[in-house]
């Protein structure tokens, strides 16, 4: 692992799994966003959204002893993620096989775009959702009060970080360059390189 | 070689449409995670039983909507390498269980709200529940040679 890249999230992960609560908090703040988009993936509602997530956080606070490998969290949240929302649309279609805006969701949402590209975006997504999760506190925050709608004011943004208004631009600089160098983010980049999209991406 | 992430601004726009995808935080985001974590075990003696099979979902794991999931009930299986737990859950929300292999065991239903319920599985491991709570549930059998606790799973 490159030294220079802050990487609290084994630590976090190792603490949660001893039984330190705030150390499961954070984990529950920093990946929610990822599970999420993953979950919403499947033409949920947020009711169902809601549902689906407080069952894969239930099973992730028994699986924390076997995610201590840097990568293992984010990828068993996608995995976990997928699959239980597909089991619960399939245990809803058993018991309400006759609802029909249920199961017309996914199919209108994929009219929008064609299928290929909507995965594309929702797995870019994930990648940067995940990378946002293994970016260190202060950088996290400074990123997300900046993608705020409406925008803050830069003095605003200032006094919650503590961030000279001055300072705020080539902080921002800091951050997206450790963004960049967040496991997941790199994993992507590199297999994007790879050529598995690239040839969409040019098109 | 060049990507498009290697532009702050293209990195940043990218970023923008994934956080703001997502919406707004709910509330209650600090004290559900409480909730949880309370179920935290610390026991190493507790073996954990991994969900390895749920009809519910054979027949769209491979992405094919092919195959009807089983009207009728759904098989779930819970496994550890010594012992298993298989569930069947009829259209009438009944459960019936068994400890494989068969023996005697206490089993108590943990819900995710609510009280647990405690039931008798008999010396063939067969155990009943009359009634599933609405929230995930999870078992914990506790048997003469071991004591498991299976995945949480919404029944």
């Amino acid at each position: 692992m490159d030294d220079e890249v802050e990487f609290p999230i084994t630590e976090l992960v190792v603490a949660a799994a001893g039984g330190n609560a705030g150390a499961w908090a954070q984990i529950v703040t920093r990946y929610r966003p990822l599970l999420i988009t993953v979950v919403r993936q499947f033409g949920l509602t947020p009711a169902e959204v809601d549902d689906v997530a407080q069952t894969v956080w239930l099973r992730l606070v028994e699986h924390l002893d076997a995610l201590r490998e840097p990568r293992a969290l984010p990828m068993w949240i996608i995995t976990t993620g997928r699959r239980e929302a597909l089991r619960y649309l399939a245990v809803e279609r058993r018991t309400q096989p006759r609802d029909p805006s249920r199961l017309s969701a996914p199919e209108v949402d994929r009219q929008a775009a064609p299928l290929d590209e909507e995965l594309m975006r929702a797995e870019r997504h994930q990648a940067l959702l995940a990378g946002m999760a293994e970016l260190g506190t202060r950088h996290r925050q400074l990123l997300l009060l900046l993608i705020e709608d409406p925008p803050l004011p830069y003095a605003e943004i200032s006094r919650r970080t503590g961030v000279p208004v001055g300072s705020i631009g080539p902080t921002r600089a800091r951050a997206l360059e450790r963004l960049r160098r967040t496991p997941s983010i790199r994993a992507w980049m590199a297999a994007e390189a790879d050529g598995r999209s690239a040839a969409r991406m040019k098109g | 070689m060049e990507h498009r992430w290697d532009d702050d601004e293209e990195l940043f726009a990218d970023l923008v449409e994934a956080v703001r995808g997502v919406g707004p935080e709910p509330g209650t985001l600090a004290a559900d995670a409480r909730t949880t974590f309370a179920w935290h075990t610390l026991d190493d003696d507790l073996l954990l039983a991994s969900l390895t099979f749920d009809s519910a979902l054979s027949g769209v794991a491979g992405g094919t909507r092919a195959q009807e999931p089983d009207r009728a009930s759904r098989l779930l299986v819970f496994s550890t390498s010594a012992m298993s737990v298989e569930l069947v859950v009829d259209r009438d929300g009944r459960l019936v269980g068994q400890i494989l292999p068969p023996c005697e065991a206490r089993v108590t239903i943990e819900a995710a709200t609510g009280e647990p319920t405690e039931v008798t599985a008999d010396d063939l491991g067969f155990f009943m529940l009359p009634r599933i709570p609405a929230d995930p549930v999870r078992l914990r059998c506790e048997t003469a040679a071991a004591r498991l606790v299976t995945d949480w799973v919404r029944l």
